[in-house]
């Protein structure tokens, strides 16, 4: 049973594939993690501001609020990536209370949908083929 | 003085919330805690080695381990004993910058 569901889903995959999509989608099919190739140069420069809210802002004031929604931030626990700028770092002084900060290299930074590939728990198998792709 | 209908102050002032006077030592531990983190925040910031006025505003604030205690746990009140009130009966206290205080008080 497990392998009729196994050669079903191949070809799905395949198709997902098929309107020659863009790159980004099809690291997201694919179960591999999208990280990039071991640092060709020792040290790589820190670029962006990882951006992660720890405290709500839940009766703060309006303008704090607006500060974390221009950020992007919609949610606690929630991490975005912006490069080093002084729009941004006047953005994170004002709301240092609420947020945890680190520099980190361009490789570093993952997009909302990346983010959740990444947290997403392994499949435990790998496709290799399909039987329907041999019969025809 | 004694009975169901004595005048106490949850009877007679209806919701009291009472607030201690001091932090306890685990609530102290807990703003020194949240000091050193705004702390990294402002570091981070400096070591992205962008300047803007806001950085340099946070730059002047003191660190944690600069503040002394009186600083840390309370805060400026006209009315207060001293001019001082425990600084967790400031609304939204953990969320607000508190660091500084007039000069003389």
């Amino acid at each position: 049973m497990a392998l009729t569901t196994l050669r079903l889903r191949a070809p799905a995959l395949r198709l997902s594939a098929l309107p020659r999509a863009s790159t980004t989608q099809l690291r997201a099919a694919s179960t591999q993690q999208p990280t990039p190739p071991p640092a060709e140069s020792p040290v790589e420069p820190l670029t962006h501001y990882r951006i992660t809210l720890k405290r709500s802002a839940i009766s703060l004031p309006e303008r704090i609020k607006g500060t974390l929604e221009s950020l992007g931030i919609h949610r606690r626990l929630q991490t975005v990536y912006h490069e080093h700028s002084q729009i941004n770092a006047g953005k994170i002084l004002r709301v240092k209370e609420l947020v945890e900060v680190h520099n980190v290299p361009a490789s570093a930074v993952r997009t909302k949908t990346e983010q959740r590939h990444e947290r997403k728990a392994p499949r435990g198998y790998a496709v290799v083929g399909s039987r329907l792709d041999q019969s025809l | 003085m004694f009975g169901a209908f004595r005048p106490t102050a949850v009877s007679l002032g209806g919701l009291l919330w009472k607030i201690p006077w001091r932090l306890s030592t685990t609530r102290k531990a807990n703003v020194r805690k949240r000091l050193r983190a705004v702390d990294s925040v402002i570091e981070a910031v400096r070591a992205s080695g962008v300047e803007c006025g806001s950085l340099n505003k946070a730059l002047e604030l003191p660190k944690e381990h600069e503040m002394p205690p009186k600083d840390k746990y309370t805060t400026y009140s006209p009315y207060g004993r001293g001019y001082r009130k425990g600084i967790h009966k400031v609304p939204k206290w953990t969320r607000r910058t508190l660091r500084t205080n007039p000069k003389g008080f």
